[in-house]
């Protein structure tokens, strides 16, 4: 049985009356690509959220290296290494394309108020070498040139790819991608494309829901398709695509 | 260093300064903070009106004050309608301890930061779990609880007649009753108070609230402790206020619930936001109108409230961003034309 980086152990999650997930368990390999398909109301976002501590599970467990980390708070859960963008682009508008890649960085920095008032030579040497980190970042997906634009002010393509940047800022060992395909042109959703491998050669793992098609069977590894909360189908790209299970929920044949 | 980041110069044109590099920021608030000090030297040397000096040193320490809620309304963004409560705390604190048993002031004013601060921090954990609306409900419920409390607590605050024969301040042999000595007293505290928020903005603190500000839920996705962080520059911004308020009571040497009341909390959001929110120099603008206001407009004492409603409302429909960013972008734009 392969290592896995996250586990999730039959998770059901239901909000009033509607069930969002039944009993999901999936295993998310190291240093893979990993996609999570559906229609609308599939419970993609509701898995997402439930990894990132946004949301407990009613029912099961979320491994992260072997440990349970559902019942963490979502700032514990990114120092253990887990960073997540976000399906409607959340940058911090007012600060800069820099700044916004600082904060990303903010779980690996440790100086607190009396280090900003102190101004200790070790408080100067971590902001200097976070400055270097963001930087290399900001090369890494080609934003180097905007660092000292209002985050805001980037054309919308641009805002993705900082998201991603300020995500690795993090240095997490697992990235999660909500929808990062939307709203990208055609050129743009293949640069992403490139991108994503890129950062798998980093060695982080992925995680994505994503809706365009072509993106996520280009690259992914390995997809779970959920339809109405339910796990239909899981598999390589090429085993989904011949499912007919997953027709069916697609095109809504019987 | 890979700090050579500087755009090219066609993106440099469409950018006017943000001075994002933490190093040359820092340069700049330096710069600033000698100009103001300068200031303050030789206003202090040139101006012997007493009046004058009064009026200025009320305004330094109204500028403590607009400092501290700044911290906390301008850059994490969360509202307090009950501010002057901890203003009030620094203030009756020193005077209780001087006058009922005999401290000396520099003993209290440890004391009193200490005392408020432990209260904003209790109160902070409750209460900033609340968002928008219900924060500004839940403090200005605190700030009326601490006010009643000042009037009623007559044993030791002397109730609505006040509290009488707080000592002045004086450091060893150096008198600091003087008019011209307590000014230099306050603003030499606002400047060190300029010099304490321009380092907290710009470290990974301060990045850390402006982000609460501008999203918290990615805030929290950054690995920010959200509620951590606002209780801590809620602490901060209280800790402020105190100190305000000890300065105050040593100044006036009487105090009375009055000057701790809903509408010196409400003063004190109107500086934040003349000044403009986010900004630590509006800071002393902000205080700078609201305490000269009043002199120049004896007209309007009866409308106090009016003015500052409908300054507040002005301000927020033409220049939301506050009067120092809206005047500078102002001139920025005559300029390009």
């Amino acid at each position: 049985m392969p290592q896995s980086i996250v586990e999730l152990q039959s998770i059901s999650k239901s909000f009033g009356g509607i069930q969002a997930l039944y009993d999901i368990s999936f295993k998310v390999r190291p240093g893979a690509i990993h996609a999570i398909i559906g229609p609308n109301g599939a419970g993609k976002t509701t898995l997402f959220n439930i990894i990132t501590g946004l949301y407990r599970p009613d029912e099961g467990l979320v491994l992260f290296e072997q440990n349970p980390i559902h019942g963490l708070a979502i700032h514990q859960i990114v120092r253990l290494g887990i960073a997540r963008t976000f399906q409607n682009v959340e940058l911090f508008a007012s600060m800069s394309v820099l700044e916004n890649v600082l904060v990303g960085h903010h779980a690996r920095l440790r100086s607190g108020f009396w280090g900003a008032i102190g101004r200790w030579p070790r408080v100067r040497h971590e902001e200097s070498r976070a400055v270097e980190h963001a930087v290399e970042l900001l090369r890494f997906t080609g934003l180097e040139e905007l660092a000292d634009q209002k985050s805001s002010d980037l054309p919308f393509g641009w805002q993705r790819f900082l998201e991603i940047a300020r995500a690795l800022a993090s240095d997490p060992k697992l990235l999660l991608l909500d929808e990062p395909a939307s709203g990208l042109n055609a050129v743009e959703t293949s640069q992403l494309g490139e991108l994503l491998m890129k950062i798998r050669e980093r060695g982080v793992t992925l995680l994505l829901v994503e809706h365009d098609m072509s993106l996520t069977m280009g690259i992914s590894d390995h997809i779970l398709v959920l339809h109405q909360g339910r796990r239909l189908a899981e598999g390589t790209p090429r085993e989904i695509q011949s499912n007919d299970a997953v027709i069916c929920a697609y095109l809504g044949k019987d | 260093m890979q700090l050579q980041l500087l755009p090219r110069p066609e993106t440099r044109n469409q950018k006017p300064e943000t001075n994002i590099q933490p190093s040359s920021a820092g340069k700049s608030a330096d710069m600033k903070n000698l100009c103001l000090g300068a200031a303050v030297v030789a206003a202090g040397l040139l101006i012997s009106n007493p009046y004058h000096l009064q009026v200025l040193t009320f305004i330094g320490i109204y500028t403590l004050l607009t400092l501290g809620l700044n911290m906390l309304m301008g850059y994490a963004g969360q509202i307090s309608l009950g501010h002057a409560a901890f203003y009030g705390l620094g203030a009756y604190s020193t005077g209780i301890l001087t006058v009922h048993f005999g401290w000396s002031p520099w003993l209290t004013l440890p004391a009193s930061i200490l005392l408020t601060a432990a209260v904003a921090y209790l109160v902070a954990l409750p209460i900033l779990k609340l968002h928008g609306y219900y924060l500004g409900m839940g403090t200005l419920g605190f700030g009326m609880i601490v006010f009643i409390f000042f009037r009623e607590w007559s044993r030791f605050t002397g109730g609505d007649s006040g509290l009488v024969g707080i000592p002045a301040l004086a450091l060893g042999p150096v008198d600091l009753s003087s008019r011209t000595a307590y000014f230099f007293l306050v603003w030499g505290t606002v400047l060190a108070g300029f010099e304490v928020c321009g380092r907290i903005v710009n470290s990974r603190v301060g990045r850390a609230l402006r982000a609460i500000h501008d999203s918290e839920q990615a805030a929290a996705a950054m690995g920010i402790d959200t509620s951590r962080m606002k209780v801590h520059v809620f602490v901060l911004s209280a800790v402020f206020a105190a100190v305000a308020g000890f300065l105050y009571a040593h100044m006036i040497n009487f105090i009375s619930p009055n000057s701790f009341d809903f509408m010196t909390s409400v003063r004190m959001v109107t500086m934040v936001v003349i000044g403009g929110m986010a900004s630590i120099w509006g800071s002393v603008l902000g205080a700078s109108v609201i305490t000269l206001l009043p002199q120049w407009l004896h007209v309007f004492m009866d409308y106090e409230m009016l003015v500052y409603g409908l300054i507040l409302m002005l301000i927020m429909i033409f220049i939301p961003q506050g009067l120092v960013r809206g005047i500078t972008e102002l001139y920025e734009r005559s300029r390009t034309r």
